[in-house]
């Protein structure tokens, strides 16, 4: 909602002169270099492959065909050597699910008594956590490796090291310090315990924390790219990312226009929960300038 | 009032128990789990840069001591081949994010506006933020691809007027690295961008207000309002940015491994060829735990900044 | 019914810091005890204390004849309003109103009782399925009372619960919270900065400073009797003009600066133990409404200042050349008591302020005589401040 408005005096001046068209041709500008790329995606999913690989050409909407989503929605259902597209979305869907869910919930908690209990020791946690925020996945990424290299090629481990993450847990923390203690307060007044109050006092005064958090790791894990290729070799857990990365790196001659229709099937669902809670979105990336 | 007193001690200690226990029970999971898959390993990769172990081997484990660090700065062949990688990541973090942090405010201050047209500009800025690095990398294999079928190339020729000749954009010593910071930017600028903008919310309106009675122009107002109001969330983009561009990985993998020459090798991906491709984990090990203490250290820095600005 | 007695309470914060030094405390079975005293003087600390939000570092503190020192606040069946009301934005009224009540598991038609009865005490009734984020100030001030009456508590802890109204509201909610309170009848501990509040709502006050108990008494004794020079200066508004004199040799007169006043040997039959201070330095106060301009009797000559027209009167600021005592919120140390004193002496000129009839004629900058009703005075210790009686 506060992204949504605008600093009040330039909008004053501006309403009172005619249309800022300076403003206004270099967004448009700017909007069709960061478009583009998006355009030739989903006109290209439509091209057969020497079209969608064709110079300028290769952009003018002509000759549109479903071919490529018929062959994709036939190996959708069928299994070969390459993996199905169901059991790519399935894992990718069922890895996301147990990422975003699990996290809600392991980090709402440690955050909340991070922020509000009192136990020895707090100090020191504080810290652990915001270390650890610091350290990014890809330096712990070998280690990890061989710790877990007996669980390879399931769909749990794809999942477990991104539940608890110490960043998610910093965000509810700072979330959780800066609502009003005295609602807690009234409720332990009113003679609910520690449980009871989290659950129905300051869970739902923290549904913007809780979407935040939601749709951060939900994007996260879905482009997750490294992790599912060190753990991954047989096409049955293979996340989507993993199946697409595969075409990109592998095809010599790569045959674009099926390529791009199994990229518009990997970003589609992320792209239609964007569009949809867009607001959330861009509220969740903003409530990241908080932490500086 | 016997009995009460002697109920007493008893009845606070289980009082205390009780509410450290109810602490206790909601950070074991979340901190346990922060533990066991960030904290150990990260200790584990000391571990494994200071010991050789040939994976399926019945060789035992050996320690080396600092071998696989002097390796980094010493060993003719690899010396080169990490260097010229840490050199990558420089110039990509040293391109990538004065462009981004720029961009991503010039579009900030021009989406921070009202009506439809600027929300649908606001959407298409941020939209490559939810698409996932293999697809951006899918994309722009395409864009980039070589010879007058590939998309830039065919535009430049239309741009020029067929004075351009088209180039191996991701095979060219000297085009690849620029290449991937291109669409690196593309993917990552609205996300700064968005940060921007709350910071720029922030800034109260009585600011400017103040300034405009003071009598400044618009490019006044920007440098005396707009500006220092974003001090802070510029420090924070900048930061962040950096950090981010010290984690170059997916991009360099997927479309390049590296290639050519080395011209787009990263740290993290020497870092995951050595210890998963050549299986020489100790070397891998041991240049994560040296990208780990840049990245340390770049943040002691940023809190340094900020707290200064704070005092 | 019950009554919440603390006996010699403290409270010692992990970092050594004494907020409450050994507090003895009745509120009676009924009583509205309001605690009043400067920001930071511990009175929000000691409510606190008596809820259970904050644990009692030494002595009891009981409710109802039972100890609850280690009780859980929601052991302690007490009810609290807060100052910003931290009404659940989650809920509608009725759900804030009935969340204590579902908790203790009373059945659905006792709940839906109890709600209906405290929403019409409270003219509630049509905002019930609203959310609290939709109402005004002096709404959500009403359910925080909802909330505190349906429990038909032990006894009902306010923290500062008018400072978020506007003016004209809270000496409204004054009167209706004073009415709730008699209406239930539960003894009650009412925190506040404001000093009219304390003294128009208390049965009883309790001056508080620096964590130390000052004095518990009616309004009225407060401000007749005051037991030291920070009660008589905290009580009252204007707040009462406190003076270094010297009483001289022999009784007869109080010098006070260049002038002297008549104190009559009424004084020491009325103050037996100011006989011991003869010849000694005193401070006297002086309540504004004390000083006039017509009547009779001592007169103190003093060079006006500004003049504040309140339509009922007029409050005349003057002054004297005289040393005024300054008393300082927290019981700071001596030096800076003392530096504060010579900051004082600079601007000494105007402390003093009188109370007297509208459009009498003075005018700033005039020297008048202000007549003294040396009956009324009051005498306090130099080093102790205790009052000479």
């Amino acid at each position: 909602m506060a992204v949504t408005s605008t600093v009040a005096p330039l909008r004053r001046r501006r309403s009172r002169r005619s249309v800022p068209w300076g403003a206004y041709s270099l967004l448009a500008v700017f909007t069709i270099l960061f478009l583009f790329p998006v355009y030739y995606l989903i006109i290209g999913s439509f091209e057969t492959p020497s079209e969608a690989l064709n110079g300028i050409q290769a952009a003018a909407p002509t000759h549109l065909t479903l071919a490529n989503y018929h062959s994709l929605s036939q190996e959708f259902f069928s299994s070969t050597i390459t993996g199905s597209l169901r059991g790519f979305y399935t894992v990718s869907t069922l890895v996301s699910l147990i990422v975003v869910a699990g996290g809600l919930v392991v980090n709402s908690l440690a955050g909340y008594a991070l922020a509000r209990m009192k136990f020895r020791g707090h100090r020191t946690l504080l810290l652990l956590v915001i270390v650890l925020v610091i350290i990014p996945f890809q330096a712990i990424a070998v280690p990890l490796y061989y710790m877990l290299s007996g669980m390879r090629n399931t769909v749990v481990v794809q999942a477990l090291p991104f539940i608890g993450s110490a960043f998610s847990i910093y965000l509810f923390y700072t979330f959780f310090l800066n609502l009003p203690p005295q609602l807690e307060e009234a409720a332990r007044i009113d003679g609910a315990g520690p449980w009871r109050t989290f659950l129905q006092i300051i869970l739902p005064n923290a549904k913007p924390a809780f979407a935040s958090v939601a749709i951060l790791s939900f994007i996260q894990i879905w482009s997750s790219y490294l992790w599912p290729l060190m753990m991954t070799s047989q096409p049955n857990v293979y996340p989507l990312s993993i199946a697409i990365g595969n075409l990109v790196k592998q095809q010599s001659t790569p045959n674009y226009g099926e390529m791009f229709a199994f990229g518009v099937l990997l970003v589609v669902p992320m792209a239609a929960f964007f569009l949809v809670f867009q607001r959330w979105f861009i509220r969740s990336v903003a409530s990241l300038a908080v932490k500086g | 009032m016997a009995t009460l007193t002697t109920q007493l001690p008893q009845r606070r200690r289980r009082r205390v128990w009780t509410e450290s226990r109810v602490g206790l029970t909601m950070l074991i999971p979340g901190i346990g789990l922060i533990v066991i898959f960030m904290l150990i390993p990260f200790f584990y990769s000391i571990w494994l840069s200071l010991h050789v172990e040939i994976v399926g081997s019945n060789i035992p484990i050996r320690s080396v001591g600092l071998l696989f660090y002097r390796h980094l700065f010493s060993d003719p062949i690899f010396r080169g081949v990490f260097l010229k990688s840490l050199e990558n990541n420089g110039i990509f973090a040293l391109v990538v994010v004065p462009i981004q942090t720029g961009l991503a405010m010039f579009l900030a201050i021009l989406v921070n506006r009202q009506g439809a047209f600027v929300k649908f500009c606001r959407t298409t800025f941020f939209l490559p933020v939810v698409f996932p690095m293999v697809l951006t990398s899918l994309i722009w294999k395409a864009i980039l691809a070589p010879g007058p079928a590939g998309m830039l190339n065919a535009v430049l020729r239309i741009i020029t007027f067929g004075h351009f000749s088209p180039q191996y954009w991701l095979g060219n010593v000297h085009l690849a690295l620029p290449s991937i910071i291109l669409l690196s930017v593309w993917q990552g600028t609205g996300f700064q961008m968005v940060i921007f903008l709350a910071g720029l919310q922030g800034i109260p309106p009585s600011h400017y207000e103040a300034a405009l009675i003071d009598g400044a122009n618009r490019w006044q107002l920007f440098r005396d309002v707009t500006l220092p109001g974003l001090r802070n969330t510029t420090i924070f983009v900048v930061m962040v940015t950096t950090i981010f561009s010290l984690q170059l990985f997916d991009q360099v993998y997927l479309l390049t491994q590296g290639g050519p020459l080395n011209a787009t090798s990263s740290v993290m991906y020497l870092a995951v060829s050595q210890a998963y491709v050549a299986n020489n984990v100790g070397q891998g090990a041991a240049i994560s735990v040296v990208l780990c203490f840049i990245i340390l250290l770049l943040s002691l820095i940023q809190r340094q900044v900020l707290r200064e600005r704070v005092d | 019914m019950s009554e919440i007695i603390l006996r010699d309470v403290s409270k010692t914060y992990d970092n050594g810091y004494q907020a409450i030094h050994q507090i003895d405390l009745t509120v009676r079975e009924g009583e509205f005890m309001v605690v009043v005293g400067p920001s930071g003087c511990g009175k929000s600390t000691l409510l606190r204390m008596v809820a259970g939000l904050e644990t009692v570092s030494d002595g009891e503190i009981s409710i109802g004849g039972e100890v609850v020192n280690d009780f859980t606040p929601g052991e302690r069946d007490l009810a609290m309003v807060f100052q910003n009301y931290a009404l659940y934005p989650h809920m509608t009224v009725e759900k804030n109103i009935a969340y204590s009540l579902r908790l203790r598991k009373l059945s659905g038609q006792e709940i839906q009782r109890r709600v209906t009865e405290a929403a019409e005490i409270l003219s509630l009734t049509d905002y019930l399925k609203q959310r609290p984020g939709r109402l005004s100030g002096g709404q959500r001030q009403r359910v925080a009372m909802g909330r505190a009456i349906v429990r038909e508590p032990k006894a009902f802890l306010m923290d500062e619960p008018l400072s978020n109204l506007d003016a004209k509201l809270r000496v409204q909610m004054r009167s209706e919270i004073l009415q709730i309170q008699r209406r239930v009848g539960v003894a009650t501990l009412y925190v506040t900065h404001d000093q009219v509040e304390a003294m128009t709502m208390g049965d009883r006050v309790t001056v508080l400073r620096a964590g130390v108990l000052q004095q518990v008494d009616t309004a009225q004794t407060l401000y007749d009797r005051p037991h030291n020079v920070f009660v008589a200066s905290f009580v009252g508004s204007p707040s009462m003009n406190l003076l270094y004199a010297t009483l001289n040799g022999d009784g007869t007169r109080l010098q006070v600066g260049s002038q002297s006043l008549a104190v009559s040997a009424e004084t020491f039959v009325r103050r037996p133990t100011l006989r011991a201070y003869v010849g000694r330095e005193v401070i006297v106060g002086i309540r504004p409404e004390d000083l006039t301009l017509e009547g009779a009797g001592e007169t103190l000559v003093g060079r006006i200042g500004h003049i504040e027209a309140l339509g009922s009167e007029l409050i005349v600021h003057f002054g004297l050349d005289a040393r005024n005592y300054v008393v300082e919120d927290k019981g700071g140390s001596a030096e800076e008591v003392e530096e504060l004193l010579e900051e004082t002496a600079l601007t000494q000129h105007v402390r003093n302020v009188a109370r007297v009839a509208p459009r009498s004629s003075v005018t700033t900058g005039d020297a008048v005589p202000f007549h003294v009703s040396m009956e009324r005075a009051h005498f306090f210790d130099l080093s102790t401040g205790e009052s000479i009686w």
